[in-house]
């Protein structure tokens, strides 16, 4: 008995779904294990806070007006960053940023995650001492560092310590007020859509020019790579076949080609089987050709990476007030950065003439490794952290809110994938999941709520 | 800032075995709820990452569909646990939105075959067995029930992680939260399995099948209601 298609179909969106997830019900069981400590302390200023410090005694327009105005002016600082980005990777400085990156890394694991290592060893009252807990933090940060560029590293530690550099990133980001915070990411998801759709938004630039080069977008990107690839035939773009085969209704349209595959044709590289080629052949040549364009993404970058120009503040305790933030601006903050980059779904990577010789050299070689070692869906890091913050900030309320908010940004992300096999370019991931987010947390919390309790604490189910 | 929850009407006594009502008292409680659901999920549908997807968007709608409930219901609330038979009407419209969901989605349930037949032809496999077929409605039915347990039963839970426990009126030993997991297990358990009675009873013509589901669920309802106002 044949398998089925129900084996096979929806691989890559688990792919990402699941570290997504991780990274969420981590971040959620942070901030319950140690929410009461943060209530206490005072708020820090940093460079999501520069211009109002919000005080729980304020009034509502008061507070309002000041979370809109550190969301612009976040949104201004790491905008102004982005495009020095671009500015760097155009003049080909990639050795800088990459140092650049590692150096970040470095201090995010360092100092974020110690602090949050040291938080939950005084919350919970571990006995270990501060010279193994030393050694222990500094092996682990240069692993962290080894790892993000460094080849050689198994992936399945990469996409690890990506997922731990989001945690860091969004547990210290919960600590932020609660106005500013969801100013925060509607600005954020805003930014995002204009500056990866808009013509001339950073990121279009950025993730162009990282094509037109065929290199590597220098960015911290979560790869969701097939880590083990036993069955070439499971490897098959389902979710465009099937996306492709719902829309496309009986007639058959020809795609533009680009110029990378002209003359190119299906291949070992697209880890198809072999009978389905001849299969595909025996059809009318224009569906051939749809399917193969279809199924030569090479380039659609879901980019929604994102990552946040972070705040300046470095320091670990909250008993500093950050003078860091004030004192060097532009430095800290580029320090403490991560790139923002699209959610790239490129299936081939590599130089173009390569890949035509590889192709027409051997249509068997279906599992030529470095081809592998290139193809799923890549996610940045700054969506991971955004979806984190905004399912923490809803842990701070209620379970509800959690599970509500936990749906929406997952439909989302969902919504997003079905529409980058569909658009084949690169896409925002923050707008639709933090809008569905935002809208369900506030449904939740106002209507739901009273419903459901007061059934449940009733013993009336239904 | 968390929410109050008004436990008030409930009577609460310290109960002998405080000492070790605890987290693990807690996630007892949560298992009871979740744990056939989780033993299906991990078994069953976590093999198949379409399965995944299929119980993530049904948890999705059923989320949505207690939404549209409350936001109906809100001007209504909160009811006046005195008069009790506001509560009988809100299980009745309730249980009839539902239904008439389940029917919605089995409409999406059958254009997404097509394409899923469609789709098979494409790529040279066999289409949908019915014990795939099967296997969507289970995956379908475990997401409504996984959904219904946690906002029904765990979220009103947090306060078994702490030192003490309530105890119900009508039964003065039985902790609060122990029969609210039993019932959320009980209905977990229907909501999963009505699904896939249900589909095989549209796919069918099966009036009888057809017809179960929706009484049972609304018998359940009802069952609970009489407990409450008694």
């Amino acid at each position: 008995m044949e398998s089925s298609i129900l084996e096979s179909i929806g691989v890559e969106i688990i792919g990402v779904m699941s570290p997504v997830s991780i990274c969420m019900l981590l971040v959620v069981l942070i901030v319950y294990s140690l929410s009461p400590a943060a209530d206490l302390a005072p708020p820090i200023r940093s460079a999501a806070n520069l211009v109002y410090l919000e005080v729980p005694t304020d009034s509502t327009t008061q507070k309002l007006e000041g979370a809109l105005l550190n969301a612009l002016v976040f949104v201004i600082i790491i905008a102004v960053v982005t495009f020095l980005l671009l500015l760097l990777y155009y003049y080909n400085c990639t050795g800088f940023l990459k140092n650049y990156m590692r150096f970040s890394t470095f201090f995010v694991l360092g100092s974020m995650g110690g602090s949050i290592f040291l938080s939950i060893i005084q919350h919970f009252s571990i006995p270990v001492d501060s010279i193994t807990c030393f050694v222990l933090l500094f092996n682990f940060t240069i692993v962290g560092v080894l790892s993000v560029f460094s080849s050689g590293i198994p992936i399945f530690l990469r996409q690890a310590y990506m997922v731990a550099l989001g945690i860091f990133v969004a547990a210290w980001f919960t600590k932020l007020p609660e106005w500013t915070t969801w100013a925060l990411l509607v600005a954020l998801a805003v930014y995002d859509l204009v500056a990866v759709l808009a013509p001339g938004g950073p990121l279009k630039l950025l993730v162009e020019l990282s094509q037109s080069r065929d290199e590597e977008l220098p960015a911290l990107i979560y790869e969701a790579r097939p880590t083990v690839s036993a069955d070439p035939r499971n490897q098959v773009r389902s979710m465009e076949l099937l996306f492709g085969t719902a829309l496309q209704s009986g007639s058959v349209e020809m795609q533009p080609i680009s110029g990378d595959h002209i003359g190119t044709r299906e291949g070992g590289e697209h880890n198809v089987h072999p009978e389905l080629i001849e299969a595909q052949s025996m059809n009318s040549s224009n569906s051939e050709d749809h399917l193969q364009d279809r199924d030569e993404v090479e380039r659609s970058p879901l980019v929604g990476g994102g990552l946040g120009r972070r705040q300046s503040s470095g320091s670990s305790g909250s008993e500093y007030s950050v003078v860091v933030g004030s004192r060097e601006p532009p430095e800290i903050v580029v320090v403490a950065d991560e790139e923002r980059s699209p959610l790239v779904d490129s299936r081939r990577h590599g130089n173009a003439n390569e890949r035509a010789v590889r192709r027409m050299d051997d249509d068997d070689d279906d599992d030529s490794d470095s081809v592998l070692a290139s193809s799923g869906i890549k996610l940045g890091l700054g969506d991971f952290i955004f979806y984190s913050v905004l399912v923490g900030r809803a842990a701070m309320y209620d379970l509800m809110t959690v599970y509500a908010c936990y749906l929406a940004i997952i439909s989302g992300l969902g919504c997003t994938l079905i529409l980058l096999s569909v658009c084949r370019q690169a896409l925002p991931a923050l707008p639709i999941s933090i809008a569905l987010g935002v809208v369900f947390y506030f449904l939740t919390r106002l209507l739901m709520e009273p419903f459901v309790v007061g059934t449940a604490t009733n013993l009336l189910m239904f | 800032m968390k929410k109050k929850v008004d436990f008030s009407h409930l009577s609460s006594s310290p109960s002998p075995e405080s000492a070790i009502i605890t987290v693990a008292a807690g996630i007892g409680y949560a298992l009871l709820a979740l744990g056939p659901s989780l033993a299906l999920f991990v078994t069953v549908i976590s093999k198949k990452p379409f399965l995944i997807l299929t119980v993530l968007s049904s948890t999705l709608l059923w989320l949505v569909s207690l939404i549209v409930l409350s936001g109906f219901w809100r001007p209504f609330l909160p009811l006046n646990s005195a008069a009790s038979w506001p509560f009988a009407v809100l299980i009745i419209t309730s249980v009839a939105f539902q239904e008439g969901l389940r029917l919605l989605f089995w409409k999406v349930y059958k254009r997404l075959e097509d394409m899923l037949d469609a789709f098979a032809d494409r790529v040279l496999k066999p289409r949908l067995y019915p014990t795939d077929k099967m296997l969507i409605a289970l995956a379908g039915g475990l997401g409504h029930g996984a959904a219904h347990a946690v906002f029904f039963c765990l979220s009103v839970l947090t306060p078994a992680f702490g030192p003490a426990t309530f105890f119900t009126d009508q039964c003065p030993k039985l902790p609060f939260f122990l029969v609210s997991s039993i019932i959320a297990l009980a209905f977990a358990t229907i909501h999963t399995f009505s699904m896939v009675i249900a589909f095989n009873g549209y796919s069918d013509g099966n009036k009888v099948d057809q017809l179960f589901v929706p009484v049972v669920h609304l018998v359940a309802g009802m069952v609970n209601y009489f407990c409450l106002s008694s």
